[in-house]
């Protein structure tokens, strides 16, 4: 009974979001904006989520909900365009995709490759989507019990593991962008007593950092210095005859299409870890598991899908840790967090008391959202591709204005724009010398409640810390931070090695 | 950035991160500890330093580590080996970046505060495109010596209250004064790249995207999404008249 509820209240937020035709105009308008972003090497997804959640600002939250998951789900498939036809992808998420679709192109298949990782792009979607609606409210249910303790460190795992994770150079490097993160959220007055920190006596600073400036500072200004000092120059663009959707090669596929939503969804789960990731391992699985990995790199058509499912899973994968714990899972997720937070929604474990139907509303709008990509893909991919003809010169300093104005207007603050830009720079900055900036952005997001719940919690305990061992929630995460930072010693490392050793030798 | 360029950095990071770290620790014990803050007697653990301090402790800790590792892979040593070589800071590399952060600087922080947002905006990307569509670092160094030249002078006027002075004889002054600047650089580019037809034809491009974009964004922010710009002046005081004449 209590499925058929939850189903039937499901499809009547797909009813009142088709019922009204401004909805469907968005949809489709948001998700072929989507796919423009991704297609153009350069800008990303999250810049796209970043730059929609600035024009749709006045609108209902369901409408902008339509347009930034959209924008959001049109974009990671959009990659795929630029890294089949040119080789250079679109967004990171598609860069294994780049791997054999490229080959698949210049082989004469640019059209079929195209047809495969759209209506996998599609299921990728469907099948995230299905983990948010039946995983999402578990969590909020669970994580009801937790108190202070908990959100603080859930907020200290959320910085840690996405550190560790997105770390390309030294692993601490992550660590160090989580904390400098953390530090910009204690810039304003703290919540508790509004004593003012790190303010120098600006006004304008009292309340804090504004998260979407800091957000397109973060994303937007390094992506404009990166493509216009490094010359991002196309290849000739690879020409196809029509697309089709591939059913046949896709149900040939099926277990890789399986393993390759799960793989997406894992990772999409985890705190801060993109879907360029869940590419990337969802592409070695496909490798691992092949009876032909020699053919891997060469064309092969289980390495695109595996790709482009796992990355389109990943969106609803890291939908999860945003509704049921108001963790972003990505970094476009955390732009989103930023966009509910404009209209008024604050997820996490009370979402399901605040808003009830919100969740339903996210799933409805990501199968809605997917079903408009597949079409949009199916149909005008021929179209689309055309932006790929447009230089960077021209369409870099047309994004440095939309940054501008988009900081300025969610709060008609110019000292946003004043903002904005040093912040840009100094992210520019990290990435040169292999900063991630997930962590940052993490951390700028999650500090106030990391602040606020450590602080309440100790109030609770009277200033004690015991609980965090004497809780078996704070005990597990406190262990998981404890064996993620210690498991990046060299020690650690020789043990494993030397305890690994003995074992194979005992064998 | 290759490895060598990548341990140098890591050096000279940490110990910016070390003095931030200090800086950070410094600031936190000015904070409220255990004294009374708008009449409240504090705790250590309610105290609004506590979150800075933790933070501040893991920077240096991390900082400590970056310092210790950027010494053991030779970051120190390339530092210093860096000091005494000759280095070229005005590569072709650095001048595009150099470019690039006056524009956005110019752009944000003299013109968008002061002058009407779409002549601000004009003015912005007649320079921002063609430096990189052209694509050629002659003109770029050219264009942007003249660019700066111009914004110079554009300060030197607000400085001086000079701006004052003029906008009390006519309110959109500065915005023509700006406006004119767009037109001579205009002007100079053309002069510039009159004798090359590939040249002429991205030039032509860049004068359409240039006018074309503002022209859209500033009726669909200021009429559409009902935002005040940021400085609305002679060209959004046109649209406006338009606007009522229309409706």
């Amino acid at each position: 009974m209590f499925i058929f509820e939850q189903l039937s209240i499901f499809f009547q937020q797909i009813l009142v979001l088709v019922s009204n035709p401004f909805n469907i105009l968005i949809l489709f308008g948001a998700v072929l904006l989507g796919i423009i972003f991704g297609a153009m090497p350069g800008l990303t997804a999250t810049l796209g989520v970043a730059l929609l959640t600035t024009l749709t600002y006045g609108m209902e939250t369901s409408t902008a909900m339509v347009a930034l998951l959209s924008i959001y789900v049109g974009a990671i498939y959009g990659g795929s365009y630029s890294s089949i036809l040119i080789n250079i992808p679109g967004t990171a998420a598609s860069a294994a995709t780049a791997l054999d679709g490229y080959p698949l192109a210049c082989q004469g298949k640019a059209g079929k490759a195209l047809g495969l990782t759209t209506t996998a792009s599609a299921i990728g979607t469907f099948v995230g989507m299905l983990f948010v609606i039946t995983m999402a409210p578990l969590i909020c249910a669970f994580a009801l019990k937790f108190t202070s303790f908990e959100f603080f460190l859930l907020a200290f795992f959320g910085i840690i593991i996405s550190g560790t994770l997105t770390s390309h150079d030294l692993v601490y490097k992550g660590w160090i962008a989580g904390f400098l993160g953390l530090f910009l959220a204690c810039v304003g007055r703290d919540q508790l007593q509004f004593y003012p920190r790190f303010t120098f006596g600006l006004s304008e600073l009292d309340g804090g950092l504004d998260v979407v400036p800091v957000l397109i500072g973060a994303f937007g200004i390094p992506q404009i210095i990166q493509v216009l000092k490094d010359k991002i120059i196309h290849g000739e663009v690879k020409r196809f005859q029509k697309i089709l959707p591939e059913f046949d090669e896709i149900w040939h596929h099926m277990p890789d299409i399986i393993r390759s939503s799960l793989i997406g969804v894992g990772i999409g789960a985890v705190p801060g870890i993109g879907e360029d990731i869940a590419g990337w391992v969802s592409y070695g699985a496909a490798k691992n598991s092949s009876k032909h990995p020699e053919r891997f790199g060469k064309g092969e058509i289980s390495g695109v899908i595996s790709a482009e499912t796992a990355n389109n899973a990943c969106i609803g994968g890291a939908m999860i840790p945003l509704l049921s714990l108001g963790i972003p899972g990505s970094p476009p997720a955390a732009m989103l967090l930023g966009a509910l937070m404009l209209h008024g929604i604050q997820p996490g474990p009370m979402l399901n008391f605040d808003h009830p139907l919100f969740i339903f509303q996210v799933t409805a709008i990501l199968l809605l959202a997917s079903f408009a990509m597949w079409i949009t893909g199916i149909l005008l991919a021929k179209q689309v591709v055309k932006v790929l003809w447009l230089p960077p010169p021209v369409f870099m300093p047309i994004i440095a204005v939309l940054c501008v104005i988009g900081s300025y207007s969610l709060g008609l603050s110019i000292f946003n724009l004043y903002l904005m830009i040093p912040i840009g720079i100094l992210a520019y900055f990290l990435t040169e010398m292999q900063y991630p900036i997930a962590p940052m952005v993490i951390g700028v997001i999650l500090g106030p409640m990391a602040d606020a719940n450590l602080r309440r919690a100790l109030m609770v305990s009277k200033g004690s810390f015991l609980p965090i061992v004497t809780r078996p929630v704070c005990l597990i995460l406190i262990m998981i931070i404890l064996l993620t930072v210690v498991s990046q010693t060299k020690g650690y490392k020789k043990l494993i090695m030397k305890i690994s050793g003995k074992l194979f030798s005992k064998r | 950035m290759g490895k060598k360029e990548l341990r140098k950095a890591d050096f000279i990071t940490s110990v910016l991160l070390l003095l931030f770290s200090i800086w950070m620790l410094i600031e936190t014990f000015k904070m409220p500890m255990k004294d009374t803050f708008g009449g409240v007697q504090n705790v250590w653990y309610v105290s609004p330093a506590l979150f800075p301090l933790i933070i501040s402790i893991f920077i240096s800790v991390l900082g400590i580590a970056l310092f210790i590792h950027s010494i053991k892979s030779g970051g120190a040593k390339y530092f210093l080996d860096s000091i005494s070589e000759k280095n070229k800071f005005l590569s072709d590399k650095n001048i595009r970046f150099i470019s690039i952060l006056l524009a956005l600087i110019f752009y944000v922080y003299l013109d968008i505060p002061r002058i009407d947002f779409f002549i601000s905006t004009i003015l912005f990307l007649i320079f921002f495109i063609p430096i990189f569509y052209f694509d050629e670092i002659r003109l770029l160094r050219k264009l942007t010596l003249f660019y700066c030249i111009g914004n110079i002078v554009l300060i030197f006027i607000f400085i001086t209250k000079l701006s004052t002075l003029f906008s009390s004889y006519y309110k959109y002054f500065m915005d023509l004064i700006a406006l004119s600047f767009f037109l001579i650089f205009g002007v100079y580019i053309w002069v510039n790249v009159k004798n090359n037809h590939i040249f002429r034809k991205k030039y032509i491009i860049s004068l359409l995207v240039t006018l074309s974009v503002p022209l859209i964004l500033c009726p669909v922010f200021r009429f559409f999404l009902l935002v005040p710009l940021p400085r609305e002046g002679l060209i959004i005081q046109v649209m406006y008249n338009i606007y009522y004449l229309i409706k």
